[in-house]
């Protein structure tokens, strides 16, 4: 039971090990820019071609921070006013993702990937 | 005597969860969801655990209380809490670790010393590895988890021992409407090893499922039901078969804040066999009643 045991923890381990753990770094990543300005996206919907990584610059032009947030993308960063935030997203499928600022409930966008 | 719930009774629960759930439906279309933000699924089933591994740089801290209630006879009470930390250091890869807090409370049960403590009673670790992910074109999302556990307090009966376990579970979740209604499904291994202080080694394992559903009756509460049948077996390869059970009950998730959010669930043992006594329920290795607790902050 020991070496099962054993077995099976050393067999996680390994799994563990060759999985993919972060976007891909071997493909150029396409970058993307939104401007963050009065409490709103500029401009809200943003796009990218599919399964290639992706680099977000998010700049803030306003006077506090903001924090980018995305469920779907997996993401999130706090940028200070009057500042520039890179946000490097995995290869994505087509789809459609949403964002957000987690600090203004009405400042949202989307990123389609196509 | 034993406490049964009569099947007229069983209907009456799942019929009930069944009319909660419709009204809670009917509720959520008078509100607009559409202006809602993407839910993270991983806790809103209960004991079920979502897809969900947070978001690439996201740090955690909870309290995730399970208690467990309810023997053949006397008065059984024991909880055990995990103080843990959780971080997502990838876009793919959570990881979770913290210590394990227990407390007993047992009188006059059957093969369990008579016990009241409160004890520090071990450490776990967990990884979790999102193995396919959600799309607007994909609703179906599954994450790979194991959870290495070593105690030094036994789980059931309070005793001082050495415990091995680890946890191999599947998580999968579908999204059935679009940011409203979540089915959620776990596949459980669960092989244990435990030695006594007297010298005696105990192998044991869990198996079993879940199946649950939940729905978002506001932006941030979402209430649900999930059942679980789970078997138990003296061996790790699942051979030596002792007794199986089906659990039952309501599940509730609160976002009070963008960082903050709690999580609670009930079950009860409405089925369950004990190989070699024809008693109904099977109270030896499980319990009659299950609660779940849960406060997060995210930071």
């Amino acid at each position: 039971m020991a070496i099962t045991m054993r077995k099976l923890i050393l067999a996680a381990l390994c799994a563990i090990a060759v999985l993919p753990i972060s976007p891909s770094q071997a493909q150029q990543a396409t970058e993307v820019q939104v401007t963050y300005s009065k409490g709103q996206f500029q401009p809200n919907e943003l796009r990218a071609p599919a399964d290639k990584p992706i680099t977000v610059r998010v700049k803030n032009l306003d006077a506090k921070a903001m924090e980018f947030e995305s469920k779907s993308l997996r993401v999130e960063k706090v940028v200070a006013a009057n500042s520039e935030g890179v946000i490097n997203v995995r290869a994505l499928k087509p789809g459609r993702y949403e964002f957000y600022d987690d600090f203004n409930e009405k400042a949202r966008g989307a990123l389609v990937v196509q | 005597m034993r406490a049964r719930i009569r099947p007229g009774r069983r209907h009456g629960i799942v019929l009930g969860a069944v009319g909660c759930l419709f009204w809670a439906s009917a509720a959520a279309r008078a509100e607009d969801a559409s202006s809602w933000r993407d839910i993270e699924t991983k806790y809103i089933f209960g004991f079920t655990t979502g897809s969900g591994i947070g978001l690439e740089g996201e740090k955690e801290f909870t309290v995730d209380s399970i208690g467990r209630f309810g023997k053949r006879d006397g008065h059984y009470a024991a909880t055990e809490t995990k103080y843990e930390f959780e971080f997502t250091p990838s876009q793919f890869i959570q990881i979770e670790f913290g210590a394990l807090g227990s407390t007993h409370n047992i009188g006059g049960v059957s093969d369990l010393d008579d016990r009241r403590q409160v004890a520090l009673s071990g450490g776990f670790a967990e990884f979790r590895y999102l193995a396919l992910e959600r799309t607007s074109s994909n609703p179906l999302a599954v994450t790979l988890a194991f959870e290495p556990t070593v105690r030094r307090i036994d789980e059931t009966g309070g005793e001082r021992v050495h415990n091995y376990e680890f946890e191999t579970i599947i998580n999968a979740d579908l999204e059935l409407l679009k940011n409203r209604l979540f089915a959620g499904f776990n596949l459980l291994y669960e092989p244990e090893i435990t030695q006594t202080l007297a010298g005696d080694t105990e192998r044991e394992a869990k198996f079993g499922g879940s199946a649950a559903l939940s729905l978002r009756i506001a932006s941030n509460v979402v209430i649900g039901g999930e059942v679980w049948y789970l078997r138990h077996c003296d061996a790790a390869n699942l051979t030596a078969f002792t007794g199986d059970a089906v659990m039952l009950g309501p599940t509730l998730y609160v976002q009070f804040t963008p960082k903050m959010f709690m999580t609670a669930a009930w079950n009860t043992q409405v089925w369950g066999r004990e190989i070699g006594n024809p008693v109904s329920l099977n109270l030896v290795e499980f319990q009659r009643n299950r609660a779940r607790l849960k406060f997060a902050v995210e930071f």
